[in-house]
């Protein structure tokens, strides 16, 4: 039986039996592998490769080759416009900053992996660094699964728990509902711990 | 926003002295919005804003709850470059952030 997140002294300390964990783990995986960013194919001029290893953006990015309007929503949702009324300079924004929000968030989820990976017994203790990371990527993980789950309002996240209620048990809907309830349960519990600092 | 058992606190905050003198200051062309959404937690989204800005807990939740009661917050002002930093930032964290020339 999982035991949220508890600040102990210095750490943050859950109990989240093997299955529990997996499940956790295997979330962030598929977040992590969705965000990743694409390495790009070395061009063989060496400055083009070594800018790009750097993941700045190419000097002669032309807008064609810059990172468009994502088209799936939940890429939308999380790595949003940042120009509501301008795609220009949504675009321009998105061209400086989309390849370090994908390395940044990349980074989280692989430090709460790790964490989740090497438990004590079923503790997972994770110091303030890594109670950081896992707080995000457990953002980034209910973001995915919130937007799979077609929660666009508040009213459709209030009424996630009749849909959890009224579902059959084929329906896969069910399986994914119950992992965002999972999660908003460990981030609300991280989060109050870290409040709590 | 969500929120998991209700815990926060919902009586209205007062904005400290040096908090209107900072939102006074002329000069500040550029805003960075903050818009409200079914997944991020009303705890989580004032955790962020006390973490990120250094904002006092009463003014992180007065602007969490401006948000999720408003739909949007305007939660910082200036600069065009510093508003890109903390828009990139805030996105880093998962909200929904924005800029935009002030009006």
């Amino acid at each position: 039986m999982a035991r949220a997140f508890k600040r102990k002294g210095d750490r943050f300390v859950a109990r989240l039996d093997e299955v529990e964990r997996e499940v956790v783990v295997g979330l962030m995986e598929q977040t992590h592998a969705f965000l990743a960013p694409v390495p790009r194919e070395p061009t063989g001029d060496p400055f083009d490769d070594l800018v790009a290893g750097l993941g700045l953006p190419r000097l002669d990015d032309s807008r064609d080759d810059a990172p468009q309007l994502p088209r799936d929503p939940a890429l939308e949702r999380l790595l949003p416009s940042a120009h509501r009324d301008d795609p220009e300079l949504a675009a321009e924004f998105r061209r400086l900053t989309e390849h370090g929000l994908r390395e940044g968030k990349a980074a989280n989820l692989a430090t709460a992996i790790s964490a989740l990976q090497a438990p004590d017994g079923d503790k997972v203790r994770l110091d303030h660094e890594q109670a950081r990371a896992m707080v995000v990527a457990l953002t980034d993980v209910r973001l995915l699964l919130g937007e799979r789950l077609g929660l666009r309002t508040d009213e459709d996240a209030d009424a996630l728990q009749d849909r959890l209620e009224a579902a059959s048990e084929d329906d896969p809907q069910l399986h994914l509902a119950a992992y965002y309830d999972f999660m908003t349960w460990l981030q609300e519990s991280l989060t109050g711990a870290l409040m709590d600092l | 926003m969500a929120a998991y058992g209700g815990a926060v606190p919902i009586a209205p905050a007062e904005l400290s002295r040096s908090d209107i003198a900072q939102d006074m200051s002329v000069d500040r062309p550029w805003i960075t919005l903050v818009w409200n959404d079914p997944v991020n937690l009303m705890s989580y989204v004032t955790y962020v804003f006390q973490t990120y800005f250094g904002y006092s807990r009463e003014k992180a939740e007065k602007l969490m709850l401006d948000v999720h009661q408003k739909g949007r917050a305007v939660v910082s002002n200036g600069s065009r470059e510093k508003m890109e930093r903390d828009t990139e930032a805030l996105q880093g964290y998962g909200l929904w952030a924005t800029l935009k020339k002030d009006d």
